[in-house]
């Protein structure tokens, strides 16, 4: 009987000891992507180094689920350079609001750096988009109350023979602008965008992948 | 697929995958043409694939020779004193 | 190598490592290219310039000549091409108005698809207003700059500017 007790022993030990280094590869996979990521975003200097092109609106420069690389240096934004930017829809409500806006600005240091946007460049953002900067000036905050009827008034605008750019303006500030694009790789994006758009199949391919690790020995 | 034959598959097809892309640098570069390199990269990829998936008879040319069963029964190994068999014969 | 899918697996895997590399090689291989361009920029005529809601406002008609065609390589889809102005407006402290150190303002873009469309000669408005925040603009002295970005199929992208100096807005209000 001593036989089989220690034979059934090394069998669950090997089990466990199977289970283990498996776990731990798929740790080291993990972890080691995660090194990868922490590591570009020192060496690029940018919160999110890689980014993938979510709208249409950079065509047919950049398609829809083109991946750009980003770096970004303490040089300062120039017009005409290609920046990633990060808006959320908050901040995008309190441009609106001036009083919300002083306050949010208020921090800051009298040093912008400043972009703004035109209407149709808005229409195209959604949480974050590519863009090249039109205009850039650099100096001090600009005057609020000077903004606030340059918001309003798009359609008077309009009418005094300007061309059509005009006029709700965003301001990005430093900490809105993610890095500028360095890099450029086409289509594959696309992975990203199909699972985030459509989860199933991300749980599809979850699923699949843990059948094969659990099927698959060796 | 035998042993040889999986050998010989794996450097096919790292060879031709390597040649192709040399050769799809090489036409591309010359042509000035991004997608004449895409194009002949990929006919490589194909042939590549046509060559070395399939289970052709060529990779099948050095079949390994079992023993008949009958053969191993008439000349029992020698020295088979491994835990192995043993534990194998006890459980049973 | 046991099996076909192993087998397709590999070839697979592989087969994607050298297109990476390949791509990585053709994205090199524009460092080799030494582009020559050239560009001329003119303001052929103020067409407005006037102060709209305490704004300066210009209206220019620019006469753009360039070529391009060296930026091209075989990794390239497209130029992207701007002129800008930078207007270097030193306010002096007392005034209300925001001071700014360096404007720069787009007056025109375009982007140039292939090799053929790289030498140009166009005569054009300017496309995006050409403002300032503030009334600072008249009599002054300004740079247009002709930038442009090189956008591959896969890889680094690159970026450059010809400079042209010596411009002046007049002085009065027309």
């Amino acid at each position: 009987m001593g036989w089989i007790g220690e034979a059934v022993d090394s069998v669950k030990s090997l089990r466990i000891r199977q289970v283990l280094s498996q776990a731990v590869s798929l740790g080291m996979i993990v972890t080691s992507a995660l090194i990868i990521w922490k590591g570009l975003m020192c060496v690029t200097g940018s919160e999110s180094p890689v980014v993938v092109v979510l709208s249409g609106s950079m065509e047919p420069g950049f398609k829809r689920g083109d991946i750009l690389f980003l770096h970004m240096s303490k040089d300062p934004i120039r017009a005409g350079e290609i920046v990633v930017f990060n808006v959320d829809v908050h901040e995008r409500q309190d441009t609106e609001d001036v009083d919300v806006l002083t306050k949010g600005t208020a921090v800051v240091c009298p040093i912008l750096e400043l972009v703004y946007l035109s209407d149709i460049f808005l229409q195209h953002i959604s949480r974050r988009d590519t863009f090249y900067p039109s205009e850039v000036r650099i100096g001090m905050k600009p005057n609020l109350k000077e903004m606030k009827p340059k918001k309003t008034t798009g359609d008077n605008n309009m009418g005094d023979d300007r061309p059509l750019y005009a006029h709700s303006q965003l301001w990005l500030q430093r900490h809105h602008i993610m890095g500028r694009a360095v890099g450029f790789l086409p289509y594959v994006g696309w992975v990203t965008i199909i699972m985030t758009e459509k989860p199933i199949i991300k749980y599809l391919l979850i699923g699949a992948l843990g059948l094969l690790v659990i099927t698959s020995k060796e | 697929m035998d042993w040889q034959g999986q050998k010989l598959a794996e450097q096919l097809m790292q060879i031709l995958l390597v040649g192709f892309a040399v050769v799809a640098f090489a036409t591309g570069y010359a042509l000035g043409s991004f997608q004449t390199m895409l194009l002949v990269f990929a006919s490589g990829v194909v042939i590549t694939t046509l060559i070395t998936v399939p289970n052709w008879p060529l990779f099948n040319q050095h079949p390994l020779n079992w023993l008949d069963p009958s053969e191993a029964e008439k000349h029992p190994k020698p020295h088979v004193a491994n835990s192995s068999s043993k534990k194998k014969t006890n459980k049973k | 190598m046991h099996s076909f899918g192993f087998r397709a697996n590999a070839l697979l895997t592989f087969s994607v490592t050298i297109l990476a590399l390949i791509c990585a090689m053709a994205s090199l291989s524009d460092n080799l290219n030494s582009p020559s361009p050239s560009a001329h920029v003119q303001v052929s005529n103020i067409n407005r310039f006037q102060k709209s809601k305490g704004n300066d406002e210009v209206s220019m008609t620019l006469n753009v000549s360039a070529n391009l065609q060296s930026l091209f390589t075989w990794n390239t889809k497209q130029v992207y091409c701007l002129t800008n102005s930078y207007a270097f407006v030193f306010l002096a402290a007392e005034y209300e108005s925001p001071k700014n150190s360096l404007n720069q303002v787009s007056l025109w873009d375009a982007i140039i698809p292939s090799k053929e469309q790289a030498q140009f000669l166009i005569q054009t408005k300017n496309k995006y207003r050409f403002t300032d925040q503030g009334s600072n603009l008249r009599g002054k002295e300004y740079n247009l700059t002709l930038h442009w970005h090189v956008m591959p199929k896969t890889g680094k992208m690159f970026a450059d500017k010809i400079v042209m100096t010596g411009f002046r807005l007049p002085e009065e209000y027309r």
